[in-house]
């Protein structure tokens, strides 16, 4: 048997991808089929779970209530569309700021002399070293009435003998965003970074040499090449983007339920594991077609090949 | 260094962070607790702890409110302390087990609030038991509740709130205590037993307990509220924090309209929800973790807040006070419950009236600013020199902890305010209405 394996690269390959594979089906496709059984369930009052076959949750997930004036018998609300929206939108401006920060950085970093880069990139990395939350807790001492930004505009109003009122920053959406977009940017940078670094000098050279100013060879040399690193970054970004909702809590003072919220509220304060199970998978294949829209139009990150 | 590895490296990287997000991301946003204490720093006790407590100095002062909103104080059973000889890394000195109970089990499990339990107790009980202690913690009710319905069976204790307990008992978790082991119970104020989520405290006893009421800076806010009404007026809009919590938001909500906090009249929710909406646009931040922090740092200056969050603003700046509103505010109390499938009831009888016994309970005075529901360990601090060491280190005599928790209203309710106050019970299957109402108003529909 031993001597098979020696010999076959195939019983190798199988005997490697085997501790993958069981972790892949034990914690993600059972979880998964669990899920989509509990969420045509019924919940029972103390939080438990009838097993049924309905698509009640889903429904209610649309918006379709009974819960209507009197005299109408189904009506419609859009406080479940409207919350995944409110996410949407979020994942949406923070990927598209990420883009924007993380695109100049990471052409500095791709162009600049090789002994550089790596302390760059690595500077880069070093905050994700430290806690997810304890990164916001940060821009929430920074963010609020006395924090690091009034501190200095009020030192600085002091200065010049102007009156000053701190700005109202903290727990509000753009608060919510500046977090966001921080949170993520390395997600951003390190994708495109790889894909500009491999660009060819001579490139930039033949589109000097054959006239293009220095937009159009950013619009037809550069743009195209790092598409397959912005693509990558999107989907780093987008995707947790959606279930995070630590970020809004804390920063956004917990004014606005997003679709995060909505879950883990059902689990545990609604007591309905349910409609909960039914939001996830919605949310989940929400962002699979996004996904799969976006990559088929701009591929998976390496089809353009130079 | 090769750019393919740094790539991968940082791809590696990138994936195990979203993984972490994925599933950490939940779980650090869990509401947390309507009743987190401070960090703990336990007190360290220079001299052995009084022999005997002089049984005479039980009666609180007439003058000030009492604990119990009975008529007659409750005097609880007199108490000697000995010593047991052994001390914690701290330099506490641990009494002897009042009475001490046989036990035969070598570990202890308990699942408990997040920084709840003065290390003290952990040490002095591993130590004059011979038992190892295991404990988890938790930040919410619903998350132990959700773990524990889940599988986590493997805990002798956990600290249920008053709601909790309902849905624990209706879920079959609890099991039902001896009281003949429990000689523990009578240290207790009779206004904190026997309450409506637990007839004859069959499943529980009380752990500490506290208030959900108004607290307002009173520098920056001219015009006090004196009830949930008032929170309404315009004037506060933009100024004020909540706690994150349907029930409590709801619930003080429903009071101003003349209902029940347990209301599952769907007209009066109803209600409860239009008036809610007019009241949302208003509040700057629903924090349940730490909002006395937002309070000393100027961000907002008045709204709902816990006893424990109260107290420790207004230690920090005189001019925040504690309003117990003309509707009544909302009263909470964190229990001790066994489960059904407890592996070590014996120790855990054990842990219950060591901790819980005058000579260590008196500990939840020095960090833990909450209602002590156990008159004995008042009785004992009352008076008391024994020199203990505060959170910032300053030293000062128990007798003086004692006044400082006496003397404060925040910490000792006048007897009107628990009188009049409201329990928030389970609402069986009106809990997803709750839940749809806070969504509703939070997305401002």
């Amino acid at each position: 048997m031993f001597k098979r394996l020696r010999e076959s690269k195939s019983a190798q390959g199988t005997l490697l991808i085997i501790p993958t594979l069981i972790f892949m089906v034990g914690m993600l496709i059972i979880p998964l089929l669990l899920t989509t059984v509990v969420s045509f369930g019924h919940p029972n009052a103390n939080g438990g779970v009838t097993y049924t076959f309905s698509l009640d949750n889903y429904i209610r997930l649309l918006g379709f209530t009974n819960d209507c004036p009197p005299g109408i018998k189904t009506c419609f609300t859009t406080l479940y569309l409207g919350i995944l929206w409110r996410s949407l939108t979020l994942g949406f401006n923070t990927t598209v700021l990420d883009i924007l920060l993380a695109f100049p950085l990471a052409y500095f970093i791709a162009r600049i002399h090789p002994k550089w880069r790596d302390t760059l990139l690595f500077l880069v990395l070093v905050p994700m070293w430290t806690n997810f939350v304890i990164r916001v807790y940060a821009w929430m001492m920074i963010l609020r009435e006395q924090g690091v930004i009034n501190s200095l505009l009020g030192w600085t109003a002091g200065l010049l003998h102007v009156p000053f009122k701190p700005l109202g920053m903290i727990y509000t959406p753009g608060a919510v965003l500046v977090g966001m977009v921080y949170e993520f940017l390395p997600f951003m940078i390190l994708p495109i970074y790889t894909s500009l670094e491999k660009i060819d000098n001579s490139l930039y050279e033949a589109a000097a040499d054959l006239g293009a100013s220095p937009f159009r060879t950013f619009l037809r040399v550069t743009l195209p090449l790092a598409m397959p690193g912005i693509v990558a970054g999107t989907i780093l970004v987008f995707v947790p983007v959606m279930g995070t909702f630590i970020v809004s809590d804390l920063l956004g003072g917990a004014q606005v339920i997003l679709i995060g919220n909505l879950i883990q509220r059902q689990f545990l304060d609604a007591r309905d594991p349910t409609f909960g199970s039914a939001v996830s998978l919605a949310m989940m294949a929400m962002t699979i077609v996004a996904t799969y829209f976006y990559t088929r139009k701009f591929g998976f990150g390496e089809e353009i090949v130079v | 260094m090769n750019r393919t590895i740094l790539f991968k490296l940082s791809a590696a990287l990138m994936a195990l962070s979203i993984l972490l997000t994925a599933c950490g991301g939940g779980q650090a946003a869990t509401p947390p607790p309507a009743t987190q204490p401070p960090a703990a720093t336990v007190p360290a006790t220079q001299p052995p702890p009084a022999a005997t407590q002089p049984p005479a100095a039980t009666q609180p002062p007439a003058a000030q409110a009492t604990v119990a909103a009975t008529a007659a104080p409750y005097v609880p059973p007199a108490f000697t302390s000995k010593p047991s000889g052994k001390s914690t890394a701290d330099g506490f000195n641990c009494p002897e087990p009042n009475p001490r109970l046989p036990v035969t089990s070598k570990e202890l499990n308990l699942f408990v609030w997040t920084q709840y339990i003065p290390q003290d107790f952990y040490e002095c009980f591993e130590k004059v038991y011979g038992i190892n202690i295991n404990y988890t913690e938790y930040s919410s009710n619903e998350e132990m509740d959700a773990k524990v319905l889940n599988g986590a069976t493997n805990y002798d204790l956990v600290q249920p709130t008053d709601y909790t307990v309902t849905l624990m008992i209706h879920q079959g978790l609890l099991q039902k205590l001896d009281h003949s082991q429990l000689p523990v119970l009578a240290n207790f104020d009779p206004t904190y037993l026997n309450l409506a989520y637990d007839p004859g405290n069959q499943y529980t006893i009380p752990y500490e307990n506290g208030t959900d009421a108004i607290v307002v800076n009173t520098a920056a806010v001219k015009d006090v509220p004196k009830s949930w009404a008032d929170l309404w007026k315009p004037e506060y809009k933009g100024q004020m924090v909540f706690a994150d919590d349907s029930r409590a938001v709801i619930g003080l909500t429903l009071l101003t309209l003349g209902f029940d906090v347990n209301t599952t009249d769907k007209n009066q929710l109803d209600q409860a929800k239009q008036k809610l909406a007019q009241l949302t646009p208003g509040i700057k931040k629903y924090d349940s973790d730490s909002p006395h922090s937002d309070l000393l740092s100027g961000d907002v200056s008045l709204g709902e807040t816990w006893t424990g969050e109260a107290f420790m603003a207004q230690q920090a700046m005189s001019s925040i006070q504690f309003i117990y509103p003309t509707e009544g505010s909302i009263l909470w109390q964190d229990n001790w419950a066994m489960l059904k499938t407890a592996p070590h009831p014996d120790a855990a009888y054990a842990w219950l009236n060591y901790t819980m016994q005058p000579d260590m309970f008196w500990m939840m005075l020095t960090n833990f600013p909450y209602t002590n529901p156990n008159t004995a360990a008042l009785a004992y601090a009352k008076g008391n020199p024994m020199q203990v060491t505060d959170v910032n280190g300053n030293s000062t005599t128990l007798g003086d902890v004692y006044n400082t928790y006496i003397n404060s209203p925040i910490t000792n309710p006048p007897a009107d305010a628990i009188k009049n106050g409201h329990r928030i019970d389970d609402v069986g299957a009106a809990t997803a209405l709750y839940d749809q109402i806070w969504t509703e108003v939070k997305s401002g529909q």
